[in-house]
């Protein structure tokens, strides 16, 4: 029986979400910046960093795609009445536990040439924000150079980062998690790779 | 309890679910109050107003329009291990949401299932419907009937 396992959701609705926007927002302005997040959300199973951003971002109008479909989805759907995105595509949010074997970012939404907005925002658990290999990020938000050690992630996912930068201003934006912590990753930051990663 | 369950009872639980939703604050209060050993109450969704819109037909078998918006209260917590109570009310009264959803969560424990519909929930069934039917006498009581002559004009 799926009600046995829904767990609460925000204690004090209105001012973690507001905090937690505030966060996101922060994170995607200064890419590669690590800020924290929140108490942990006892349940659903999932880090206090992608709780806190799942019932903050999401409603009823945005599809949120699991790599991993499980408890939390009805938690979420409960909580903030997002619906389940069948495929990558058709996502408004994904929600990505094991970042080896995600789809590649071009299956999912990149928005259009009138509304790039609508594009999929990627929220991705990596198991370490600072102890990968080393990453150089410039961009908007970002004075010179800021170094980013991103845990986990596959060689392929930097070529595919380069078409998505590519194609701004479509493309998708990424907030990495880590338990309480987070980073961002927008599409309008260029990335290089150091010598020998 | 399997899915198999919830379908059986959905009937009984509407039933109860809205004679409580139906039941003033004050009577839960008091039948609460009648309640010992009640387990540790975990508020799954706390209490929070919103606002539904009704729909309406005209005369039941027209097109589906919008009647108008109804504030409404809801709440979802779990007593004990048991299973998750929901209760929603008309109004903003947060409290009552609560009892309601109290009373749900209750309701769906086999041992205190029996007890509860036969001391609470049948009475307060009773009381609205007498009440229901009281209300309807004296408006039938009121009932005018008009009418319209048909003017000689031949």
């Amino acid at each position: 029986m799926k009600q046995q396992q829904l767990s609460a959701g925000f204690a004090d609705p209105v001012h973690e979400a507001q905090a937690a926007f505030r966060a996101v927002l922060e994170a995607l302005s200064r890419p590669g910046q690590c800020m924290a997040l929140g108490r942990s959300v006892p349940g659903p199973g999932l880090g206090p960093a992608m709780a806190h951003l799942l019932l903050a971002l999401t409603d009823d109008d945005t599809p949120v795609w699991w790599q991993q479909p499980g408890s939390a989805a009805d938690w979420l759907r409960f909580h903030t009445g997002a619906s389940v995105a069948t495929a990558p595509a058709q996502a408004a949010f994904a929600v990505i536990g094991e970042v080896t074997t995600m789809p590649a970012l071009d299956a999912f939404s990149a928005g259009s040439a009138e509304s790039p907005e609508q594009a999929a925002t990627l929220l991705i658990e990596v198991p370490s924000l600072s102890e990968g290999p080393a990453v150089e990020w410039h961009g908007p938000g970002i004075r010179d150079m800021q170094t980013v050690c991103l845990a986990g992630l596959p060689n392929r996912f930097w070529t595919q980062w380069q078409a998505n930068h590519a194609a701004f201003p479509q493309g998708v934006d990424i907030v990495f998690t880590c338990a309480d912590a987070m980073l961002g990753l927008p599409r309008t930051t260029r990335v290089r790779r150091l010598e020998g990663v | 309890m399997t899915n198999q369950d919830i379908h059986e009872n959905q009937p009984a639980r509407q039933r109860w679910l809205g004679v409580l939703s139906r039941a003033g604050r004050a009577e839960l209060e008091q039948a609460l109050t009648t309640l010992a050993d009640l387990p540790p109450i975990e508020h799954v969704r706390p209490p929070e107003p919103g606002m539904v819109m009704l729909r309406g037909r005209v005369g039941g078998t027209g097109d589906a329009f919008n009647l108008g918006e109804a504030t409404v209260t809801r709440c979802a917590l779990r007593v004990g291990a048991g299973a998750l109570g929901v209760g929603y009310t008309l109004g903003r009264d947060r409290r009552k949401a609560e009892l309601v959803a109290l009373f749900d969560a209750l309701l769906q424990d086999e041992t205190r299932q029996a007890w509860l519909l036969r001391e609470l929930i049948t009475p307060m069934q009773q009381g609205q419907s007498a009440g229901r039917e009281a209300t309807s006498r004296s408006a039938a009581a009121s009932k005018v009937e008009f009418f319209t002559f048909v003017r000689g004009e031949t």
